[in-house]
């Protein structure tokens, strides 16, 4: 054997066979092999918790101040050539808030996407139901409501259908 | 469809926002699957079982009878 060792230090040689046999005391306090445990993860920042909220409110207020100002500049120059552009110009800041809407739809898990479809389905069918119901109540004379009180409804009802299925599932 | 996530997230000491954390998905997602109110997609019910280091099968269990034969192999060679 000795031969083998060329190096008499200790902390160099080889494990003897006594202490990695499966029958060795020394191998079975060993920690086991299943216990993998990952790490906790840590909180995710609220930057990541209120991303939509943060971008679509950053986003209504750009349209708030577009819409401003182009009213403004609109009402100081009621005949301008360039009148039409700027009357459309807060569609802009409109159009990347609903990109952000539809981006943030994409980001949801798949609960929370089948918790929205039932509440837009809901919401669609509710305001088709309420709509057609007035409909019929102002053929027989209740008051003309504007057409801009149907997003709005929508909206309402999109929020309360989210309520009712979120309920569901908890 | 019951599932034993609750024992397995309960051996971790993990909360639901933990693991959902890990998972990738809401707390809220992890709760219905945990009540039973709602079953995973394939690929989340993969992700969890990865997740604790264990197959499909013994985290979640059909309520229908499997037929006799068919599911004792598999349950055997685990």
């Amino acid at each position: 054997m000795s031969e083998q060792r060329p190096n008499p230090d200790p902390t160099e040689a080889p494990i003897e066979p006594l202490y990695t046999h499966p029958a060795s005391p020394f191998v079975r306090t060993e920690t086991p092999q299943q216990v993998d445990m990952p790490a906790v993860p840590a909180a995710p920042s609220s930057w990541v918790v209120y991303r939509t909220q943060i971008e679509f409110g950053l986003a209504m207020l750009a349209y708030l101040m577009v819409l401003v100002g182009s009213v403004t500049v609109l009402q100081a120059n009621p005949t301008a050539e360039w009148r039409y552009l700027v009357a459309v110009l807060p569609v802009v800041p409109a159009a990347l808030a609903l990109s952000i809407f539809v981006r943030a739809l994409s980001r949801l898990d798949e609960l929370q996407k089948r918790i929205q479809m039932q509440a837009f389905g809901f919401s669609l069918g509710a305001t088709a139901l309420l709509t057609f119901a007035y409909g019929f109540l102002e053929g027989v004379g209740m008051p003309h409501l504007s057409w801009t009180f149907v997003l709005p409804l929508m909206a309402i009802l999109w929020g309360v259908g989210t309520a009712i299925f979120t309920i569901r599932y908890r | 469809m019951k599932n034993r996530l609750r024992v397995l997230r309960a051996e971790l000491d993990w909360s639901q926002a933990q693991l959902a954390e890990r998972l990738g998905v809401s707390r809220q997602t992890v709760n219905a699957i945990e009540t039973g109110k709602y079953d995973p997609s394939l690929p989340l019910a993969f992700s969890i079982a990865r997740t604790f280091n264990r197959h499909i099968e013994e985290i979640f269990v059909s309520e229908e009878k499997a037929p006799a034969g068919r599911l004792a192999p598999t349950r055997a060679g685990l």
